[in-house]
């Protein structure tokens, strides 16, 4: 079964006096156990079509589906529901919080959905943070902060998990073990999970590739 | 909760200087209030400590006893239940050995049956039919004086006994001495007239006389309204500047965390969460800061000298800081909005 399903969805920005259509009728889908990409130039859409998924946006038309639900069209209160205790996301640049620390930016998350799931620090230590707990995010090298960002996605136990440029900010070989990390996992803990990349050294890492080109998605593998 | 004490923890310094520039404007603002206070009270306690309410004085006097002459005649006249006689005289006094210790004073001169016969707070209360024992302010005391010493009128060279003190009565900054008008006949022999009429209860007008209130006689001693106009005015200016002082750091300091708030609702933490821990940032720093306020406000009482009038009842200490919590809290506005406004979308794409 699909995790999340898209149904022809359509977003427009208004532009002056004209509409800027950034996505053109997409359609997609993403399974259990699945690790999807989406590549595509600058300014194709990428991010825009991230943020749906993720409900932090609201397509012009088109329906989102995660796990047979729609979700294209709940309230504020509700998406903001929805990404706490459904979706987990790896941004770009971490963006961890700066005044907790490592352990404690897990903890919060477990905190604010009052769900009991797993253990912070059994979960740091599997990602090989063990020495890092008790440190704050600005002493941590990029590829720390973003396995401290993957682990914070999965604490929760989300069905689906977003990355946009997870490897954006890091070396090639750093960037590669971010990816690896993610890809495992997906498979072990069986999750959906969708990632938005510029970077084509990893893509024999994922299980599906998809192709966004002047608003159009299609699958290329 | 969880992170408002994390961030204050990790943010000490920042937090730290926050704190500091609210516990001086609070500090300060004490500071003055307790000296305008203490100047009020200098300058009207022998009145304002009275049950008395309403004044009647002479027609044109312009709400000043000294001004006001009145006789047995208008006494009769006014007739009032429960009326008492006033006279006020600005003098000097010396101890009886040695006439160079001179003390400018005010003498109240009442009925000791009246309702103006103040407590003492040790000795006797003023009688009738004494020529010579006197109740004075408790302020003497700094003069030296004690239960049982004389003292001479400079001009009359009358002596007089100290039977008892009463509690830091004070009339235009000089303490006040009570005398019947027995005592006052040796004072001024050829006055048999007195400045005001005293009632203790409410009176509107009185054809043939200016009747005012207890507040209004207060105002228009001479110095009041200057000095309490000009303090309060200060203080009225610091609440404003801190006002928008605080303002203006919330707003900083929230903006440096902008991006912040915005991964976080991205995560799915509730706008309302968010609101209450900028709430209780704000207001647990400047509770912190007040009640240290309140703490060196008090130590800095104790040193203070006598001759530095400082008053300030916990009613206006609460208040002060009731005050200062709602200034804080509405400086955080600003920045309420700002957080409340903040789209998640913003973590996305890296354009943070
Ligand atoms: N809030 C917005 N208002 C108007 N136009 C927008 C908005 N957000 C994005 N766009 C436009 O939508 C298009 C797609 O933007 P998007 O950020 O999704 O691209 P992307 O594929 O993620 O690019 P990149 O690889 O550079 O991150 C761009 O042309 C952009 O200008
Ligand atoms: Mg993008």
């Amino acid at each position: 079964m699909s995790v999340l399903e898209l149904k022809s969805i359509i977003k427009n920005y208004p532009d002056g006096q004209l509409v800027n259509e950034v996505l053109k009728d997409i359609s997609f889908t993403v399974e259990k156990g699945e690790f999807a990409a989406i590549v595509g130039p600058s300014g194709a859409g990428k991010s825009t079509l991230l943020t749906i998924m993720g409900a932090l946006l609201t397509p012009s038309s088109g329906s989102v589906l995660l796990n047979g639900h729609d979700i294209s069209h709940l309230s504020k209160k509700q998406q903001t529901e929805l990404r706490l205790n459904e979706i987990g996301f790896i941004f770009q640049n971490s963006d961890l919080i700066p005044y907790l620390k490592i352990s404690d930016q897990l903890k919060f998350i477990q905190k604010i959905s009052k769900k009991e799931t797993g253990n912070a620090e059994e979960v740091l230590t599997k990602l090989g943070l063990q020495n890092r707990l008790h440190s704050y995010p600005n002493v941590l090298s990029g590829g720390e902060k973003q396995r401290v960002a993957i682990a914070r996605a999965f604490i929760n136990q989300p069905d689906l998990i977003l990355a946009d440029e997870p490897t954006a900010s890091l070396d090639s070989k750093r960037g590669r073990e971010v990816v690896q990390i993610i890809q495992q996992t997906v498979h072990q803990e069986d999750k959906a999970a969708v990632m938005v990349t510029h970077d084509e050294r990893v893509l024999d890492l994922v299980d599906s590739i998809w192709q966004i080109e002047d608003g159009r998605l299609k699958k290329v593998r | 909760m969880f992170l408002t004490l994390k961030e204050l923890r990790h943010e000490k310094l920042k937090f730290g200087a926050l704190g500091l520039i609210i516990f001086l404007i609070v500090f300060l603002v004490l500071f003055i209030t307790g000296l305008a206070n203490g100047l009020a009270n200098d300058s009207g306690s022998a009145l304002k400590n009275t049950s008395a309410q309403t004044f009647i004085l002479q027609k044109g006097s312009e709400k000043r006893l000294n001004r006001s002459q009145l006789t047995d005649a208008d006494w009769n006249k006014v007739n009032h239940r429960n009326a008492a006689k006033l006279s006020v005289a600005q003098m000097t006094i010396q101890k009886s050995n040695k006439a160079s210790k001179k003390t400018d004073i005010a003498y109240f001169v009442t009925d000791a049956n009246s309702f103006l016969n103040p407590k003492t707070i040790n000795g006797q209360k003023l009688k009738n039919n004494d020529n010579n024992s006197v109740v004075v302010s408790s302020k003497l005391k700094t003069d030296g004086y004690k239960i049982g010493d004389t003292f001479k009128d400079s001009t009359s060279k009358k002596v007089f006994k100290i039977a008892g003190f009463t509690d830091n009565t004070a009339y235009s900054h000089t303490p006040v001495i009570y005398l019947n008008f027995k005592q006052y006949q040796h004072i001024a022999p050829q006055n048999n007239n007195f400045n005001a009429i005293v009632l203790q209860s409410q009176l509107k007008q009185k054809t043939g006389y200016q009747v005012v209130d207890k507040q209004s006689l207060i105002g228009a001693i001479p110095g009041y309204s200057a000095e309490q106009g000009s303090l309060y005015l200060m203080i009225g200016f610091l609440y404003l500047i801190s006002l928008f002082v605080l303002a203006v750091f919330f707003y900083i300091i929230n903006l440096q965390k902008l991006s912040d708030f915005g991964t976080l609702k991205a995560l799915g933490t509730s706008t309302p969460y968010l609101v209450r821990h900028v709430i209780t940032e704000m207001g647990l720093l400047s509770l912190i800061s007040i009640l240290l306020s309140f703490a060196i406000t008090y130590l800095i009482k104790l040193v203070l000298p006598a001759s530095m009038p400082f008053s300030l009842s916990s009613g206006v200490l609460l208040g002060t800081g009731g005050l200062f919590i709602l200034i804080t809290l509405l400086s955080a506005l600003l920045s309420l909005i700002k957080v409340i406004k903040i789209d998640p979308i913003t973590a996305i794409g890296g354009n943070n």
